[in-house]
């Protein structure tokens, strides 16, 4: 009877999880399975004729399989590789930049003081704006022709002519960090902001007893706490960063010449505007790769010594 | 009063036999089965508007909708591949010729009408209408784009120059004369921005304008073998290199982005489609240089522009055909005699047309007379070039590539003849 009854819960509950299941499959297993199989594979989406898997009424079509060549095409091709170290200063400074300065405003709006909730709101304003959004207000600012930050030096006589953000390839990559830094850093904060507030305050007291000062309690006490915390931040972080596009999309469009061309925006343009899907999901495969990496590095890094309480 | 069953029964019968019977009476017959109707962004409500008075007057029963630009082409092929179809859809020259190549799209010349439609057809439009081949008319023209050179009368007024530059060391003499009077921080705008509709159509303008060719019959990249080009190229070099130009341009990320900087008045000339001028010259809530003091005057050199057409394809699999080219030439020609789709977007837009009488019709003539000197807009309009290499598989490819190494060339990181043979390595490489 015991047994029954166990299996019978088993059931309900595979029961309650299967939509739920479901729908991560279709729209996360599937696609990333399907994309996989694309990136070695001669695709033409008008040339769909040749084996395909039926699912009843659905077609869905294989292409034909060249193996690696897709891989062996893109890695030969300069352009990735300059797109690759380009991407790994864009993605090595943006992780740096969102880190610190999300964790030095969660210090800050971790402390009490007057205004300190309209604070805590403000600063999700950023995070919450639409990246399209972020990219034209930026362009709103920093233009040579119309900027307001252009205008404001002028006017207070702090520089003689306008300042051209984009005109040089290392600026303009420069900004394209600092401003996705400007719209992401609030989302570390929220996180940091959170480890920081589930840190026993036991903890800090028995630092003060022992004679720690502040910096020696931030880093004796807080930090290691934030350990997980860190370890998220930097994960989202570098992983948010590979796949950053739509600023790029709204900013530079990858200019000048292929300055602020990154792997995204060199895969999005070898798969939407040049239509070759299949070195085009090759690109970003490696992207993933460098993502599962980057991954497990920080894993070793960050958690490897690290073991929760209780 | 009392109403029986049958009393009843017969009032709504009649009622309603009335309402149908007056229905079909009062409006066009119907089509059968809708036509599906898509295009990418551009003024959506006004095609919008299209569609509804279609499906008003003529009967049908078309549905549109509207995709974002950058995922256009690809979102169409995606619909296809899941087995939807599209009847009638814009598609942009660059990707048209590999939409019929694969059966994508059907040609148009055994449907009726569409001899008449050729005749009308400027000999340049419908040069580029017809497939590589030659051999059959793949799509109607959505609209036509010529380049011209703009410019703004009262700056030159100011520094006492009387005529706008005919020649392009004139031009740039003008440009070095408003900077060091300080009259202009940066007197041209050439459009040189990221899109593909900037620096590539603007290259093969001024190469044309030196009468350089830049692909050759076979539609090769001959770039690197005309002096034309090289000239071309060492000009944009020095007026980058002396500050003559916004130096922002390259990033900038649309042609229209890039006009709207000459609204603020404070460049002399400016190089773009010539659609852009009915906001510059002719929106005063927008432009400082409207009404009308920005100008066009004749492209310098030769006076040769690059000219390209955009399109309406029908999709090769449809079923409604006879529906579907009928609402076609709605868009793309003249339905019972009437342009209404290609003069509005004449009025609305300024939009160059395919079809020279066009340009005979009073309406068109007075809203134009408010933006531009038509006469001079038609001279330029029989100087505009078209090309052919845009129907080769590689040219969509070549012709994205090639803007970073044209930005290059302007920035001086490549020389003119270095990069100049890169353009035709590159499309070689893709060949």
């Amino acid at each position: 009877m015991k047994t029954r009854r166990a299996l019978s819960e088993s059931a309900v509950a595979w029961l309650f999880v299967a939509p739920a299941l479901l729908a991560i499959g279709l729209v996360v297993a599937f696609p990333l399975v399907y994309s996989l199989w694309l990136s070695f594979t001669d695709v033409n989406l008008l040339r769909a004729t040749g084996p395909a898997v039926e699912l009843g009424a659905l077609r869905i079509p294989l292409f034909r399989w060249i193996g690696t060549r897709n891989y062996t095409q893109v890695l030969a091709d300069p352009l990735y590789w300059d797109s690759l170290w380009r991407t790994l200063y864009f993605v090595g400074a943006f992780v740096a930049e969102a880190t610190v300065v999300g964790f030095a405003m969660a210090l800050v709006l971790n402390e009490r003081f007057p205004g300190r909730p309209l604070l805590r709101s403000l600063l999700l304003v950023p995070w919450s704006l639409s990246r399209i959004v972020v990219g034209l207000l930026w362009v709103g600012i920093l233009d040579f022709e119309f900027g307001a930050l252009n205008g404001l030096l002028l006017r207070a006589g702090l520089v003689d002519s306008a300042i051209a953000f984009f005109k040089e390839g290392w600026s303009a990559l420069n900004v394209l960090v600092s401003v996705y830094m400007w719209n992401q850093a609030p989302f570390a904060t929220l996180l940091f902001l959170a480890g920081m507030q589930s840190i026993s305050d036991d903890l800090y007291a028995a630092a003060e007893v022992d004679g720690a000062g502040y910096w020696r309690r931030l880093w004796y006490v807080t930090l290691p706490a934030l350990r997980p915390i860190v370890f998220l931040v930097l994960v989202l972080a570098t992983v948010n960063g590979f796949l950053m596009l739509d600023l790029i999309y709204v900013l530079t469009m990858g200019g000048p010449g292929y300055d602020t061309t990154t792997i995204s925006w060199h895969g999005f343009k070898t798969s939407f505007t040049f239509f070759k899907f299949g070195p085009g999901t090759a690109i970003l495969y490696t992207l993933t790769a460098l993502c599962l990496l980057m991954t497990v590095v920080y894993h070793r890094l960050v958690l490897a010594r690290f073991e929760p309480e209780g | 009063m009392t109403l029986d069953r049958r009393t009843f029964l017969g009032t709504t019968g009649l009622a309603a036999a009335a309402a149908v019977l007056g229905e079909g009476a009062w409006r066009p017959a119907r089509a059968d089965k809708p036509v599906n109707f898509s295009g990418w962004v551009f003024k959506p409500d006004t095609v919008k508007d299209y569609v509804d008075f279609y499906n008003r007057k003529h009967g049908g029963q078309v549905k549109y909708d509207a995709v974002p630009w950058a995922t256009y082409h690809p979102t169409m092929e995606t619909r296809a591949l899941s087995g939807e179809i599209v009847d009638v859809m814009y598609c942009n020259s660059a990707n048209r010729e590999r939409w019929f190549d694969n059966g994508f799209i059907r040609a148009l010349d055994d449907l009726p009408g569409m001899d008449e439609l050729k005749k009308k057809m400027a000999p340049g439009n419908l040069e580029s209408a017809k497939s590589r081949d030659g051999s059959k008319v793949v799509g109607l023209p959505y609209f036509t784009s010529l380049f011209i050179l703009m410019y703004n009368e009262p700056m030159l007024q100011q520094a006492g120059i009387k005529a706008p530059a005919r020649t392009w060391d004139e031009l740039v003499e003008h440009c070095t004369k408003l900077k060091r009077d300080k009259v202009s921080d940066t007197p041209y705008l050439p459009n040189w921005n990221n899109s593909g509709s900037g620096t590539m159509p603007q290259f093969l303008s001024d190469s044309f304008s030196e009468g350089a060719s830049v692909f050759d019959a076979k539609n090769h990249v001959v770039a690197d073998q005309e002096p034309g080009v090289a000239r071309a190229m060492e000009r944009w070099q020095k007026v980058y290199r002396d500050g003559l130009v916004n130096p922002e341009v390259l990033t900038k990320t649309s042609s229209t982005d890039t006009h709207r900087l000459f609204w603020s008045g404070r460049y002399a000339y400016h190089t773009n489609h010539s659609y852009y001028l009915k906001t510059i010259a002719g929106e005063p809530e927008n432009s400082k240089l409207a009404p009308k003091k920005a100008k066009m005057a004749m492209y310098p050199g030769n006076g040769q522009t690059h000219m390209f057409t955009e399109w309406y394809t029908i999709n090769a699999k449809t079923k409604v055909l006879d529906d579907g080219w009928k609402f076609a030439k709605f868009l793309g020609g003249n339905l019972n005699g009437d342009w209404y789709v290609q003069r509005q977007w004449c009025l609305i837009a300024g939009l160059d047309n395919a079809y020279p009488e066009m340009y005979d019709h009073p309406e068109i003539i007075q809203s134009y007379d408010r933006w531009v000197d038509l006469k001079l807009l038609r001279e330029q309009y029989k100087k505009g070039k078209t090309i052919n290499a845009f129907k080769e598989p590689w040219f969509s490819e070549w012709d994205s590539k090639a803007i970073a190494i044209v930005h290059n060339i302007i920035r001086g990181t490549t020389t003119v003849p270095k990069g100049l043979k890169e353009l035709a390595a590159l499309q070689k490489s893709l060949a």
